[in-house]
């Protein structure tokens, strides 16, 4: 990519409530992920590969455990001496007073300066929610020969869940015509993905003209893009190919980790040419000892094992004493499971002791959300 | 920072670690599944806070820079002070050999122009988590001008025959470094490494250098006893000591222990080293492993006993690796074998084959080697 004609706006200031006590110190885009990642891995990743230079991050919500994770970006090759790079954006004070971030479009509008500084041509807006892995030169290649103003990235979805996301209906040339809200006849079962690409003097005018309107909800999905398509604004989606997962619940939190044994899974951790990068910690290599029983799981480092594992997910330094048994579960850093203990079908917090004997979840259809506090049954 | 600099010494062992460290020098083996043994060294340094760092390197420089880069895995890229690497320097009519003495002689003036009034020397093939903290008050305390690090070793099967010893007198006090002949079920195995005065190092290297005596630093300071004030530290936890490739195995396989993986990983100290962003280590269905230490970014399929795999490995259905150490990026294909071996970066085995060591001389496939059908 040529170096300053394209920023990329990360969006990581959400909660994610739905994700419980998974959020509850923390924003969703910090949520660990995949036995050592977090969610924000993905896009930064992506963005480091796809070779983009300047990278802004908008945090609100929480942003501490973020902030210390992501650092200067020198894990993803941020930490950089020219001047480019990645900044924490975090809303401000102004002598015009001060503002939280009312919506993804507001966040931009907020650091218009910010973009105005690099003076690109493009701006790539992100989300700090997903995972997928994606090369944005292949979403920019579309976008310039298209000619295009706005270039969206979809992804198709099952037509009986077309319904639960904002669908874009296209022609023949994937120019979109309409833009469809949570339809409950689809049209069409090209999801919208939070991926967007502008021409920035567009959006720029754009952001302008909605942040002095009362009634929107300044965000892009309901207002910006739906405004440009009703100003005749050349607008085109692209297709995307590949695994993509929002996990905005406990329970898609659980699939998505557990996804990644499946042997079908496509989302290829283990790909050396589109690695994803993540702050790690200074953890031996993991040891198996031998009254353990694994099979069908992933683990990170730190982690002793003495007891018996099955398909389940174990983040850094999690101990599992002799006897006890672990199914069908993700645990998160620094827990140690007890002699003895049964799990099943949960989701543990990072730092839960579960004593010896004790049984928590069970083999049904439920996610059991387990911390020191408590369990809650999803 | 501590008023103390750090030293790694260069030790001449490569020649007795076979094709293991034909290109790389013996502190840049593969250890404990994704370190250096120079990690441990260097990691317990920082740990206590000593940023002026010096490493004597061995000839072959490559491996060494390209680990250590600019010491940011260790936080030693400051930018005052950090590590500083010395490649072998000889003038005119030196010896070739890379000595101790030499080389401090010819990097004297990093000393002399350091502010720090201490200096801690070691070795790299010790692995000690001595609490330098402690260590260096007392050294401080007693004004001495010399402290030996020592560990009263047990050794009833003379595992430790020729190694470095320290004679006390009947009160305690220093009375030589000599070497250990097995004759007693225990001895005060001297770890190589101390404190020195800066000053005292110094005053020592160039009157030495003027003389043309000696070549280790452990001479040196035997040889001076007389002028020297040395006392002495006992450290008491688990020391491995890894000099040739017997020794580099039996430390490994000691790893496997929980207490000690637990000592020497998490205790007063983490290893540090530089990242590689591998993902966690996936397990598949019909694996099986047991008493192994298994690194990140490794697809087991196949089964594991009593071995050290290292990052990428890849152990595919039906294989079976017991005792033995695997290291980075190698492929044991299906239903291979291979038992009481190491093998050596990037080695293959292709389907069906076996290879196999003895249960004391393991059988050792130099890097990027192929075991393959005819």
């Amino acid at each position: 990519m040529k170096e300053k004609s394209i920023v990329a706006m990360l969006l990581a200031g959400g909660q994610g409530s739905r994700l419980k006590t998974l959020t509850e110190d923390l924003a969703k885009p910090a949520v660990p992920f995949g036995g050592k990642y977090r969610i924000i891995d993905f896009a930064l990743s992506n963005a480091a590969n796809s070779n983009i230079s300047n990278i802004g991050i908008l945090t609100q919500y929480k942003p501490l455990v973020l902030n210390t994770h992501i650092g200067i970006g020198s894990v993803w090759d941020y930490g950089r001496e020219d001047g480019s790079g990645l900044r924490l954006l975090s809303p401000f004070t102004s002598q015009d007073g001060g503002n939280w971030y009312t919506g993804t479009a507001n966040a931009i509008f907020e650091n218009i300066d910010y973009i105005d500084d690099i003076n690109p041509e493009y701006v790539l807006v992100l989300s700090g929610d997903h995972i997928y892995k994606m090369n944005y030169n292949e979403l920019l290649d579309e976008h310039i020969k298209k000619g295009s103003d706005v270039t969206l990235a979809v992804m198709e979805v099952p037509w009986d869940e077309a319904s639960r996301f904002g669908i874009v209906n296209v022609d023949d040339d994937n120019k979109i015509v309409e833009f469809d809200e949570k339809p409950e006849n689809p049209k069409n079962n090209m999801a919208s993905m939070g991926i967007y690409i502008f021409e920035w003097d567009l959006l720029r005018k754009y952001l302008l003209s909605d942040n002095k309107r009362p009634d929107t909800s300044h965000d892009f999905g309901q207002d910006i893009l739906p405004s440009m398509l009703e100003d005749g604004q050349k607008m085109y989606a692209w297709p995307y190919k590949g695994y993509w997962k929002d996990v905005g619940t406990v329970k898609s939190f659980w699939e998505a980790n557990m996804d990644i044994l499946d042997e079908n899974s496509t989302l290829n951790l283990y790909d050396r040419e589109w690695r994803i990068y993540t702050k790690s910690r200074n953890m031996p290599a993991h040891l198996i000892t031998k009254t353990a029983k694994v099979t069908t799981s992933l683990i990170n480092e730190g982690c002793i094992v003495n007891g018996t594992l099955n398909n389940s997910i174990l983040f850094t330094n999690v101990m599992i004493e002799e006897g006890a048994i672990v199914n069908n579960s993700v645990i998160l850093a620094d827990t140690v499971i007890k002699k003895n203990a049964v799990v099943n079908n949960a989701v543990i917090l990072e730092g839960t002791i579960i004593e010896e004997n004790a049984v928590v979840g069970a083999e049904d259809d439920h996610i059991y959300l387990v911390s020191n506090e408590g369990v809650q049954k999803e | 920072m501590k008023n103390c600099i750090g030293v790694i010494l260069n030790e001449n062992l490569d020649k007795n670690f076979g094709s293991l460290c034909n290109q790389r020098p013996s502190y840049m083996l593969p250890y404990a599944g994704r370190y250096r043994i120079l990690d441990f060294a260097l990691s317990n340094i920082v740990s206590y806070d000593i940023r002026n760092v010096v490493l004597y390197t061995s000839e072959k420089m490559r491996s060494a820079m390209d680990h250590i880069g600019s010491g940011r895995p260790w936080g030693l890229n400051r930018r005052f002070s950090g590590l500083r690497l010395f490649s072998p320097y000889y003038r005119d009519g030196q010896a070739t050999r890379s000595e101790q003495i030499t080389q401090l002689f010819n990097t004297i003036k990093f000393f002399e122009d350091a502010k720090e009034e201490y200096v801690f020397l070691m070795q790299p093939s010790v692995i000690a988590k001595v609490n330098l903290d402690d260590a260096f008050e007392e050294f401080v305390a007693s004004d001495a001008d010399v402290s030996l690090v020592y560990k009263k070793q047990e050794d009833p099967h003379g595992r430790y025959v020729h190694f470095d010893k320290l004679h006390l007198n009947p009160d305690g006090s220093f009375k030589e470094i000599g070497l250990n002949l097995g004759i007693d079920k225990e001895f005060n195995h001297f770890l190589g490494m101390g404190f020195i005065k800066k000053d005292v190092l110094i005053t020592m290297v160039k009157k030495l250098k003027e003389k043309k005596q000696v070549s280790s630093l452990k001479e040196a300071i035997s040889q001076n006893k007389e002028h020297f004030n040395i006392v002495t530290y006992e450290f008491k936890d688990t020391v491995q000591v890894i000099k040739d490739t017997e020794s580099y195995f039996k430390a490994s396989m000691e790893l496997l222990d929980e207490d000690l993986y637990r000592e020497i990983f998490f205790d007063d100290g983490i290893i540090l080293t530089k990242s590689k962003d591998e993902p966690p280590t996936i397990y598949k269905e019909d694996s099986m492993v047991c008493n192994s230490l298994v690194a990140n970014g490794c697809v087991i399929e196949g089964t594991v006993e009593n071995s050290i795999i290292f990052r990428g490995v890849r152990v595919e259905k039906g294989a079976i690796v017991k005792n033995s150490i695997i290291m980075q990026k190698s492929v044991i294909g299906k239903d291979a074998i291979v038992m009481n071996s190491i093998f050596d970066k990037s080695c293959k085995i292709d389907e069906g084959l076996r290879v196999s060591g003895s249960s004391n001389i393991p059988y050792v496939l130099a890097k990027n080697g192929h075991v393959k059908k005819e």
